[in-house]
């Protein structure tokens, strides 16, 4: 821990002591002190579950219910909502923008307190105000740009604007990182620079370790809804954080994302799906791949190259314009995810929100998709449970009793159940939309693991990301996708990053 | 990553509050009801007597079978606005088929009863499906296409009856309407075996565990590989069923059919639903809920004639006194939601 003393001109902007969290019976945190100065943009990292997300929440206003004290400029506080955090000057930017695609960056920047002129919206103050702030941050976008159309990079900080906009002294940045490409990674940096120059303080919650040790002071590490240690960014090096992370040296994990990767694919595996000359609307068209038994085939490209809706015409979910999709030699039409799964083909998209049940218990949620074996006509609850139950120990889900409500589990253990939903159906072809998106090097490494594992007994996988590290760490064979086309195929080479980028 | 069990719930007070706080979608409405009970039986003498008891189960039962029905279409998170224009073409259909006394004005086509039965379900299922095609394959919104059904199913009611009153239906149907056995009416034990069905179905079967994950989160259903059409389909056919069957058996009840016959009843079959704590939000509820909830509108509106108000008031107090019913209810499930929080 930094302390105060060590900086004695500047005090104590956010001072929490003794904040313990529950859910349902679940302990999120235990006794977490933690501290924010001035200027200073501290770096938050941990596992999944560990726990900063639920401190950050707390903070924001957004849970009001925990034990502990909470000062603000040495003011004690303790916030109904997130009105209250935010009257308070505590502003955050969820990892899922909050911003109104329809309505104009000016109208964003804004949003809830336009300058009116007799009683009418004052377009002009507030296009000129909108420019000048976003300018102030270094953002340069015409103000009546419609929200949507910009590049999510933008929207993001433009979100970001509109938070410091309103007040805000201290900003909390949940993962911020992980939408955006390098680019618009160095612009919200820089950005963030100008922030900190300006006084106010920085909360960066990110599972990129790099990220984390390029912009912070300060890092704190979480563990078990535990605070492990905080120590200047100084003193520090991303193998040690690592350590401190996950309670142990763990180098093997860091060399499979970052160095060469030597891609060896085995032809001799059988066609399971094929697909010719796919087209969906502006999206993709052209797309033809095979996917083949005992493979993982990744399919890296930047976001919004087309890859997301690809994912959704080969589960069914959207109907293509033009292309066909063969199974075994046999043409499929996929009239919906019913059809898909009936032909063997399973999707796990890349927000678990959509494909869990939080009001439901862990076991309803992990044999939905297998409810047709399971049982024709009955129910049989008793069969449920024992098949969650295997999938729980083999994934290693916590907590591990299978009646409790999913909304109750942490969300690295949420995506584990999603996934264990089709590992309990088995399909041919697997389908993993962003895998290890917002996980933790631990979890990323049991997502290699199961993958690895499933392919080895035959399954095709089809990994699609718009992060390297994860095409590379899981795939044996490449697709890049640029702007709706495959460009390039990697197969049989070896290959880094910046030769994946390179193509993309 | 670990999260070791529990230790804030480990004392049992703690753990019978959350316990409580879950249930509190299930206590609250009969909380209401028992308010109810207790108010009418101090209120009035004749309230709590066994014939008065058997007059409510009476009462409900027409509503009660389309409440059935309308539970599997609201745990789906849609709605039927149809249903009771639905029973009213059933009981117009079975009555056109059947033959009526010389001086009743319609010109209508006896068929055995037997025939006319099969043909006013059929009619039923068949609206059903038209409404199950405006959802699943048009796209339009269930309240949308219910609301113009509502107005096609009276409109077919309309043009079998011209505005004249038909009385005649087919003998099983008079018997299982208006009949009664070992001093029971069969009405009530057509009603507890739609209930009991309706919670079968929806408790112990994979159709229903659809229905309830469909309307928990259907975008999720989807994507776990659910065909959401079907269940979609399905509950609205069902809803429409359950409405034929009701409106045959009310047109016996009531000795008639004619025009509007059961248009009070979709309010009512609605506020049962509703009232018993089925979320209008999809995938919480149940057919226990639908029995309290008819039981709560059973006993307000029986009650509300043992008590001495001006009987045009009435009409505003069971209006209020449904509100403050649901607020109760809304309330309760904010509470329970508030202990779900999503932690990360």
């Amino acid at each position: 821990m930094i302390a105060p003393e060590e900086n004695p001109s500047i005090g104590t902007r956010l001072r929490m002591e003794g904040i313990s969290k529950s859910f349902g019976g679940v302990t999120a945190l235990r006794e977490v002190d933690f501290e924010l100065g001035p200027g200073q943009i501290h770096g938050l990292v941990g596992e999944n579950g560990a726990g900063k997300s639920t401190l950050m929440k707390i903070i924001a206003g957004v849970h009001t219910i925990y034990q502990g004290r909470m000062l603000v400029e040495g003011k004690e506080v303790r916030f109904g909502s997130a009105r209250d955090a935010l009257d308070a000057g505590i502003g955050m930017v969820h990892q899922e923008l909050s911003v109104v695609p329809y309505l104009t960056v000016a109208e964003n920047v804004y949003l809830g307190k336009q300058p009116t002129r007799m009683g009418m919206i004052d377009w002009k103050t507030m296009e000129k105000g909108a420019s000048e702030q976003l300018r102030n941050l270094g953002i340069d976008v015409n103000p009546r740009t419609i929200m949507g159309d910009l590049p999510i990079g933008l929207q993001q900080l433009i979100e970001l604007a509109r938070v410091l906009f309103s007040g805000a002294r201290i900003v909390i940045l949940d993962e911020p990182t992980s939408a955006l490409s390098p680019p618009e990674v160095r612009k919200l940096f820089e950005v963030l620079e100008g922030v900190r120059k300006s006084g106010r303080s920085v909360i960066f919650i990110s599972h990129f370790l790099d990220d984390i040790l390029s912009v912070s002071d300060v890092v704190t590490v979480f563990r078990n809804g535990r605070r492990i240690v905080t120590e200047r960014k100084a003193n520090i090096d991303k193998t040690w954080v690592i350590e401190q992370m996950i309670g142990k040296g763990h180098e093997d994990i860091e060399e499979s994302y970052t160095g060469a990767i030597t891609l060896s694919s085995e032809p001799t595996g059988t066609t399971v799906l094929a697909v010719r000359d796919l087209a969906f609307g502006r999206a993709f068209s052209e797309v033809s791949f095979e996917a083949r038994a005992g493979e993982v085939l990744g399919i890296y490209g930047f976001m919004g190259c087309g890859q997301i809706e690809l994912s959704r015409v080969l589960f069914g979910k959207l109907a293509p314009n033009a292309g066909v999709l063969t199974a075994s030699g046999a043409n499929l039409r996929l009239k919906n995810t019913a059809a898909a799964r009936r032909a063997g083909i399973a999707l796990v998209p890349e927000s678990r929100r959509s494909m869990l049940f939080y009001q439901e218990p862990v076991f309803k949620n992990i044999s939905i998709s297998s409810l047709g074996r399971i049982a024709k006509l009955w129910l049989k609850p008793r069969i449920e449970k024992w098949i969650a139950e295997e999938q729980t120990k083999d994934l290693n889900i916590r907590p591990p009793n299978v009646a409790n409500l999913l909304g109750n589990l942490s969300g690295g253990n949420q995506q584990k159940v999603a996934l264990a939903k089709w590992l309990t159906y088995r399909p041919r072809v697997l389908i993993l939309s962003e895998p290890t998106r917002g996980m933790d090097v631990g979890a990323k490494d049991d997502v290699v693991k199961i993958v690895r594992k499933l392919r080895d007994e035959g399954m095709a996988v089809i990994v699609i990301s718009a992060e390297p590290e994860t095409v590379l760490a899981l795939a044996d064979r490449i697709l890049v996708m640029k702007k709706g086309r495959i460009v390039h195929e990697f197969a049989n080479e070896t290959i880094s990053k910046d030769g994946l980028l390179e193509v993309a | 990553m670990t999260m070791p069990a529990q230790p804030s719930l480990r004392k049992p007070a703690m753990r019978r509050r959350a316990f409580l706080r879950s249930q509190m979608r299930n206590i609250a409405p009969f909380v209401t009801l028992i308010a109810l009970v207790a108010f009418f039986w101090v209120a009035s003498p004749s309230f709590a007597t066994m014939d008065n008891v058997a007059n409510i189960l009476t009462q409900i039962s027409v509503a009660g079978i389309m409440a059935v029905g309308l539970t599997f279409v609201i745990l789906c998170a849609e709605i039927d606005l149809s249903f009771a224009a639905i029973a009213n073409a059933a009981g117009i259909v079975v009555a056109y088929f059947t033959t009526q006394a010389s001086y009743v004005n319609v010109h209508n086509i006896p068929l055995p009863g037997g025939v006319a039965i099969v043909l006013a379900i059929l009619a039923s299922a068949v609206l059903g499906l038209v409404n199950a095609f405006g959802l699943t394959v048009i796209g339009l919104p269930s309240f949308i296409m219910t609301l113009a059904m509502m107005q096609i199913a009276a409109g077919i009611c309309a043009l079998l009856v011209r505005g004249q009153i038909v009385y005649a239906v087919p003998d099983l149907v008079k018997e299982l309407g208006a009949g009664s056995i070992g001093g029971v009416p069969w009405i009530v034990i057509v009603l507890a075996a739609f209930l009991l069905v309706g919670h079968i179905v929806l408790t112990y079967t994979r159709f229903g565990r659809y229905v309830y994950m469909v309307g928990g989160n259907r975008e999720a259903a989807e994507y776990s590989g659910v065909n959401v059409n079907r269940v979609l389909a399905a509950v609205l056919v069902i809803s429409a069923v359950c409405a034929g069957v009701a409106g045959m058996l009310g047109v016996a009840h009531f000795g008639s059919a004619q025009q509007n016959e059961f248009d009070g009843y979709l309010l009512d079959a609605i506020a049962a639903v509703v009232v018993g704590g089925t979320s209008l939000f999809g995938g919480r509820g149940g057919i226990g809920n639908t029995i309290i909830g008819l039981f709560v509108l059973g006993v307000l509106n029986n009650g509300l004639d043992h008590v001495q108000i001006d009987s045009f008031l009435k009409i505003l107090i069971r209006g209020l006194i449904l509100l403050a019913a649901l607020i109760i209810n809304v309330y309760a499930q904010n509470l329970r939601s508030g202990s779900v929080q999503e932690a990360d």
